[in-house]
């Protein structure tokens, strides 16, 4: 009877969750229109000098050991910062690409369809590096690399521009920007 | 009203797998069966196999075991018929995205692998509620297929919802039909083949599986046939606040 417990329980977990998208999927409809609006701009360079191992490995020379643990500690929790943020703006451009490609036009749809494929690989690397910072965080003497993830959003801004400027030439996407 | 053999368990059994025979045809007329074929199969041989048995039970001369004998053929058939939508649901919602298809391959086998052994622990664990072999083996199978059905289409909605992917509507509605069918059918042929229950309680049971399949049937004629009622979805808007530092910067930082 136990066993039959613990299935009716996932069971109807699963069933209250594939609900919920369902109703959650009938809701997006309204908000469509204000997806882009909801994009956080990121400053690209400032990322870059976070994940650059050149600038961990001087402050490792400039710094001594405990010093340079608590720095890296606040770098890598900026870094995460940073990467929450271009992991939420690919979920929006994966929205925002799956809607275009549901348009008549094949140039859109093909530049739709680029977008959403850059967008996947940002937020599969994104989570990837998430994980990678919360080990780091744990490790401070780790080496770091979080180039995937800037090699992703350098792409997905290339693809982002190149849709935003086919739907309306006058208008292009932002999705990283210096402060 | 809620017994074996009333009018209601009559309609309850044959109109949602006539509605399925039915959904086919309409489908075939459309040209769905060349984007969904494995739906389009499972709609045709899945209801024929259910009206089969519904036959092999409602036939006096047939004797109980070849009753049986048919359910459990039903079974694998529809067992191997869904199976191979979820692969085609799968195809439909992550094919089209390389970057996301393939770690979605490796990890469907993953988590198949894993029910697998899951539903065969159960199983192995399950408590026999027939002394006949025929009949509590059938119920254990059904608690089986229903435990990896059910996995399987949960890791879709779940790997796709954590990657924003909103599929198409037919794909969704037959994914969202399969996945509220197995979510109810586990559940009771978990309480049947683990429960010990009284004959009553189990024609209640199948009642509730009935009623449940044939809202599925009518989920996938919704969102099969019914256009949706926003054929075109509104353009998005483009936030047009920092445009020129936006092409400047972003211009210059993508330049090598």
């Amino acid at each position: 009877m136990t066993l039959a417990i613990v299935l009716v329980i996932a069971a109807v977990l699963s069933l209250v969750f594939i609900l919920r998208i369902t109703v959650s999927r009938s809701l997006q409809v309204s908000g469509d229109s204000k997806l882009a609006g909801h994009l956080q701009p990121i400053d690209v360079e400032a990322f870059r000098n976070l994940v650059d191992p050149a600038e961990d490995e001087y402050l490792r020379r400039r710094l001594s050991l405990r010093q340079f643990r608590l720095v890296r500690r606040e770098r890598l929790r900026a870094t995460a910062a940073y990467v929450q943020v271009a992991r939420r703006n690919a979920a929006l451009l994966v929205h925002i690409g799956t809607i275009a490609m549901e348009g008549g036009n094949e140039q859109i749809a093909a530049a739709a369809q680029s977008l959403v494929n850059d967008a996947l690989l940002l937020r599969r690397n994104a989570t990837y590096a998430i994980l990678k910072i919360y080990i780091a965080r744990a490790l401070p003497n780790w080496d770091l690399s979080g180039s995937p993830v800037l090699n992703s959003y350098e792409r997905i801004t290339t693809s982002a521009m190149l849709l935003g400027r086919l739907q309306n030439p006058a208008v292009p996407v932002r999705v990283s920007a210096r402060y | 009203m809620l017994q074996a053999h009333s009018i209601l368990w009559h309609y309850l059994w044959v109109a949602p797998n006539a509605l399925l025979g039915v959904l086919a045809i309409i489908a075939w007329r459309r040209g769905l069966h060349k984007q969904f074929p494995i739906f389009f199969a499972f709609a045709i041989i899945g209801s024929g196999a259910q009206l089969s048995v519904y036959a092999a039970d409602v036939i006096p001369s047939v004797p109980a075991e070849t009753f049986w004998r048919v359910f459990w053929a039903g079974l694998l058939v529809e067992a191997l018929l869904k199976f191979s939508l979820i692969g085609e649901i799968f195809a439909h919602v992550f094919g089209p995205y390389p970057s996301l298809a393939k770690l979605g391959r490796l990890l469907i086998r993953g988590v198949g692998m894993a029910l697998v052994l899951s539903a065969t622990l159960a199983a192995a664990y399950a408590q026999q509620d027939s002394p006949y072999w025929i009949i509590a083996g059938a119920h254990i199978l059904e608690q089986t297929i229903y435990m990896i059905e059910c996995g399987l289409l949960l890791f879709i909605f779940l790997f796709s919802a954590y990657f924003r992917l909103s599929s198409s509507r037919p794909v969704f509605g037959i994914a969202l039909g399969l996945g509220i069918s197995s979510c109810v059918h586990l559940a009771n042929w978990a309480i049947a083949a683990n429960g010990g229950l009284h004959a009553s309680q189990r024609t209640a049971l199948d009642f509730l599986n009935m009623a449940t399949y044939h809202a599925c049937v009518l989920i996938w004629f919704y969102y099969l046939l019914v256009p949706p009622k926003f054929a075109t979805k509104s353009a998005v808007s483009i936030p047009e606040h920092n445009l020129e530092i936006w092409n400047r910067e972003l211009e210059r930082f993508l330049q090598p």
